[in-house]
């Protein structure tokens, strides 16, 4: 399981697969203002990436690994310039 | 290599070559629908099983031609000439990737490029509409304008940092990536491959459009560019990028265009008096107080501001480029009007050549993998102990050379220079010692980097040893390999993958590799002789031991081991069989090719295609009709202007004819060209001194024809250029002698030439005759052999010294085949006194060869003699007789 969901807390694994993306996806429609912890994330797939990028959720922990961190900051317009 | 691989290459050879016919074949009749589907069918089954292996260069372009044969097939595209060229192109590279794959079952990465720009090649011929995926292809780098503005998004930081890693000697790329709609349903994750990418300064992912509302999103379509600026080596990132290189775009970024201060206004330029006293210091070459104004300011102004940005940039070019004059002024100006500097006619390359000697960014140093310096080093070792060696052998300068052969290529791979290598090499050879080559080496091991576990220093001289068990290891090693790799049937063979459901009708036909059937070809060789040896064993069982009736059964049973054995080698020599087609097949190809580049009209016309030959009879005969062919195109066949004033139709025509006759396979090659005229010949063969002028007078033409065969004939140019002079057919004859075959030349002037080649259907069983000579046994084959004769005495006359006797009103010259061996030794007369005679036929004249006896005449498997007594013209091989002896085939045609 790359994500495990519970109540309005959305957990992260080490590695997200494409798979999760659809699921991340209904969870997010179903909860808009669900948080999300990315600290065990190491990498996810592109397909997980578009879906946060999309929705642009509320991100409580970032990623500890710094360069997945970095990219998803960029992504959604974290960092000034990006 | 694996059972698959080997499939695959086997059916890719085969698929190169058909759809290269099929592009023939279209050529004639370009409307063909069934020759279409046909090439679609074979260039999109070739495409699937390159998919089945990590070969993405040649699965692109074979894709791009896939598609092109589609909408040929379609109707959209119509078949055209440029397209034939193409694809033909394409197909070139694929065969030559083939090649690569043979050799060491992978594809380098530096194929990239090539393939393309042939699959490029290959989708601009498709219309527009069909290719939507190809868009970027179409526009593979955007305008420099459009770089420069996203360069300017990414942060001043990345952009310092940039510029800092670009004036340290990298080299800095702009990537644009632009995943395929479809990828994730690829297995691709684009996200990761953009992770893999070492170095990378500055990235982000982009939409490619608005995001829609959540519930319209399709998150498996992927719409996320990402944009990177890296300081990655190019090959890194082309090795990266192979299996989507139309999906990338990579540009290198000129660190200058990194430099766009940013920022507030604020109110405007009102800092004049700053870029006043800057450019005093800047004129005054006062750097540091350049440095400290500008710092003292920019602690002043908020970080916010353009001013501070441009402060920020001005550091790190003091930092990073003090002698960059130009851009430090044009920076503190560009303070007075608060606009981007204009940094056309500057670039960072001008940079590094004024200050810093900064390695060029684009050569990458030669990578080491400490495995290969082990081995480098490890070879150098076994240099040292060859030199070790004691200098009195014969061979020494043979083997200084190939010490210092091996040293200077070892380190041309190193990347280092081999001049000294030669110096020493020279000085050993004039004082006959390995000294001199020692010594260096000595030297260069204590210079060169050691692997780990630093060896050999110059005074161990002796301690070579040390590392001679790893230059032994390495080599064992590399046996090993090879033997696995190469080892035996079934040794390291996967799985068999059953073949593609829809090429189930070839499914018929085994594929086998040829060295099995030659050893068939050896085992039922074999087979033959030991069969041949029961009437040897019958003839002891009734005169040495008495037993008539066993002798019969003995008999009985050899009859019908004989005929099995006969089927046998009758049906493996079916598997051989091969037509001739297989070698024809390309001079469609070859002939178009050729005649376009000499500005010819050429109709060629194939003719008994399905003519089959022993494989070693038809591949002996590829390179022969090439260059056979080639000379027709080149000198035969005249320019069709030339022709049509001679009255003959513009496009020249070539023949080629093969036919079985009785056990031979005549190939018939004639044009309707210029001919060759005799009295040139013969001209050009007494200015070369190949004939006298007694004979220049004496020949008919049609000898002076067949002096083109004549060894010498031809110029040195001719025989290393096969298209070259008209000439070099000598090389041909010899190519066809030595498979048994007779060239005949026929020509007229301003009609043509025609060249005839006999070949034998096969050349696994040689029919010979024994013959004694000196109480020895020699064979001669048969088809030599024109008739045997018992001849009197009294029969033969003398002429001047040579003997010569008349047979059937002919004068035949004799010649003892002992004086031909060098036997000291008279021809041995039987009862009668009578002496036998041998006719054979040298160059269309009868010969009599005069021998003791005659003896059976015998099938045998001719064996060719080894190594250095392959030399011996003389002597066509050696064969296994029944009871066990050698026989000695002799070969007329060299003997006299």
């Amino acid at each position: 399981m790359g994500i495990v969901y519970d109540k309005n807390r959305a957990h992260f694994a080490d590695f997200v697969s494409v798979e999760d993306a659809e699921g991340l996806l209904e969870w997010l429609q179903a909860n808009p203002k669900g948080k999300l912890d990315l600290a065990a994330c190491t990498h996810l797939h592109t397909a997980n990436l578009q879906v946060l990028m999309a929705a642009k959720p509320n991100i409580v922990s970032w990623p500890e690994n710094a360069s997945l961190a970095l990219w998803i900051q960029g992504a959604l317009g974290f960092i000034p310039g990006a | 290599m694996n059972a698959l691989l080997e499939q695959f290459v086997l059916e890719a050879r085969d698929s190169l070559q058909g759809i290269a016919e099929k592009l023939m074949a279209l050529e004639e009749a370009p409307d063909s629908a069934e020759l279409m589907v046909e090439l679609f069918r074979l260039v999109h089954t070739l495409k699937g099983n390159s998919g089945l292996f990590e070969f993405p260069e040649m699965t692109r372009v074979l894709h791009a031609g896939e598609d092109l044969m589609d909408s040929v097939r379609n109707g959209q595209v119509a078949y055209s000439r440029e397209l034939a060229d193409r694809l033909l192109d394409a197909m070139d590279f694929v065969g030559l990737l083939m090649d690569e794959v043979e050799a060491t079952e992978a594809i380098g990465p530096g194929h990239a490029e090539t393939s393309n720009g042939l699959a490029q090649g290959l989708r601009a011929l498709i219309p527009a509409a069909d290719i939507a995926e190809a868009i970027p292809l179409a526009d593979p780098a955007p305008p420099l304008a459009a770089e420069a503005s996203a360069l300017a998004h990414i942060p001043e930081a990345a952009r310092i940092a940039a510029w800092r890693e670009a004036a340290a000697g990298s080299a800095l790329f702009w990537i644009n990536y632009h995943p395929d709609d479809e990828s994730f349903f690829k297995g691709e994750d684009p996200f990761h491959q953009v992770r893999q990418i070492p170095r990378v300064i500055w990235g982000a992912a982009v939409a490619r459009a608005p995001w829609p509302r959540l519930a319209d999103l399709d998150c498996y379509r992927c719409q996320t560019d990402f944009q990177l600026l890296v300081a990655t080596a190019r090959a890194e990132l082309d090795e990266l990028f192979r299996y989507t290189p139309e999906q990338v775009s990579i540009q290198t970024v000129e660190p200058l265009a990194l430099v766009v201060p940013q920022g507030h206004p604020n109110g405007g330029p009102v800092y004049g008096d700053f870029v006043a006293e800057a450019l005093q210091l800047l004129a005054a070459d006062d750097v540091d107080g350049l440095q400290a104004a500008a710092r003292s300011l920019l602690e002043l102004s908020s970080p916010a501001l353009w001013l501070a940005s441009d402060l920020r940039w001005l550091l790190a070019i003091i930092e990073t480029a003090p002698d960059r004059r130009e851009i430090l002024r044009l920076l503190i100006e560009s303070l007075n009007t608060l606009t981007q500097p204009d940094w056309n006619g500057l670039s960072m390359a001008a940079a590094a050549a004024e200050h810093v000697p900064a390695p060029a960014p684009e050569v990458e140093p030669p990578v080491f993998a400490d495995e290969d310096r082990a081995r480098c080093h490890a070879i150098l070792a076994a240099q040292a102990e060859i030199l070790a060696l004691a200098d009195t052998a014969d061979w020494l300068p043979g083997r200084l050379k190939a010490v210092a052969k091996t040293l200077s290529a070892c380190l041309a791979y190193q990347g280092e220079c081999v001049d000294e290598v030669e110096e020493a090499l020279a000085a050993a050879l004039s004082a006959g010692s390995a000294g001199p080559l020692r010594a260096w080496l000595a030297a260069q091991e204590g210079s060169t980097p050691a692997p780990a576990p630093a060896k050999l220093a110059p005074e161990q001289r002796n301690g070579a040893a040390a590392s001679i068990p790893s230059a032994a290891q390495i080599i064992e090693e590399t046996l090993t390999a090879d033997a696995r790799e190469s080892g035996g049937p079934g040794a390291g063979e996967g799985p068999k993958f059953g073949r593609r459901a829809d090429d189930a009708q070839v499914g018929k036909i085994l594929k086998v590799d040829q060295a099995k059937v030659d050893l068939l070809m050896n085992l039922i060789g074999e087979m033959v002789v030991a069969k041949n040896s029961l009437p040897y064993l019958a003839n002891r069982a009734e005169n040495q031991f008495g037993v008539r009736e066993l002798s019969r059964e003995i008999k009985a049973e050899y009859a019908v081991i004989n005929r099995i054995a006969e089927e046998m080698q009758d049906a493996i020599m079916q598997v051989r069989m091969t037509p001739i087609s297989f070698v024809l097949q390309r001079f469609p190809r070859l002939v178009r090719d050729t005649s376009r580049k000499l500005g010819k009209e050429v109709e060629l016309v194939l003719e008994g295609e399905d003519t089959e030959a022993d494989k070693n009879v038809v591949e002996a005969l590829a390179d022969p009709l090439v260059h056979i062919v080639r000379n027709s195109l080149d000198h035969g066949l005249e320019m069709p202007d030339e022709r049509e004033a001679a009255g003959k139709p513009r496009a020249g025509k070539l023949t080629i004819r093969a036919a079985q006759e009785s056990d031979r396979v005549l190939i018939t090659i004639s044009d309707d060209g210029r001919g060759i005229d005799p009295s040139v010949i013969k001209r050009k063969a007494y200015e070369k001194g190949i004939i006298d002028d007694a004979t220049l007078h004496r020949l008919t033409d049609q000898e002076a024809i067949n002096l083109v065969f004549a060894a010498g004939f031809s110029t040195a140019e001719a025989v290393s250029d096969l298209s070259g002079r008209g000439v070099g057919m000598d090389v041909v004859r010899g190519a066809i002698d030595r498979v048994g075959g007779t060239v005949g030349l026929t020509s007229e002037v301003g009609k043509g030439t025609t060249l005839r080649l006999s070949l034998p259907l096969s050349m696994a069983v040689t029919n010979v005759m024994i013959i004694e000579a000196n109480a020895q046994i020699f064979g001669i084959p048969m088809d030599m052999v024109v008739e045997t004769v018992r001849l009197p005495r009294a029969g033969i006359s003398r002429i001047k010294q040579k003997k010569t006797t008349v047979l059937r009103d002919r004068i035949v010259p004799l010649v003892a085949l002992n004086d031909l061996l060098g036997v000291q030794a008279e021809s041995v007369a039987n009862a009668d006194d009578e002496l036998a005679a041998l006719v054979v036929r040298i160059g269309g004249e009868p010969i009599g060869l005069l021998v003791d006896e005659f003896r059976e005449v015998v099938d045998v498997i001719l064996k060719p003699l080894p190594g250095e007594f392959a030399k011996l013209g003389c002597y066509a091989g050696t064969a296994l007789l029944g009871d066990g002896s050698v026989l000695l085939v002799l070969n007329p045609k060299e003997l006299f």
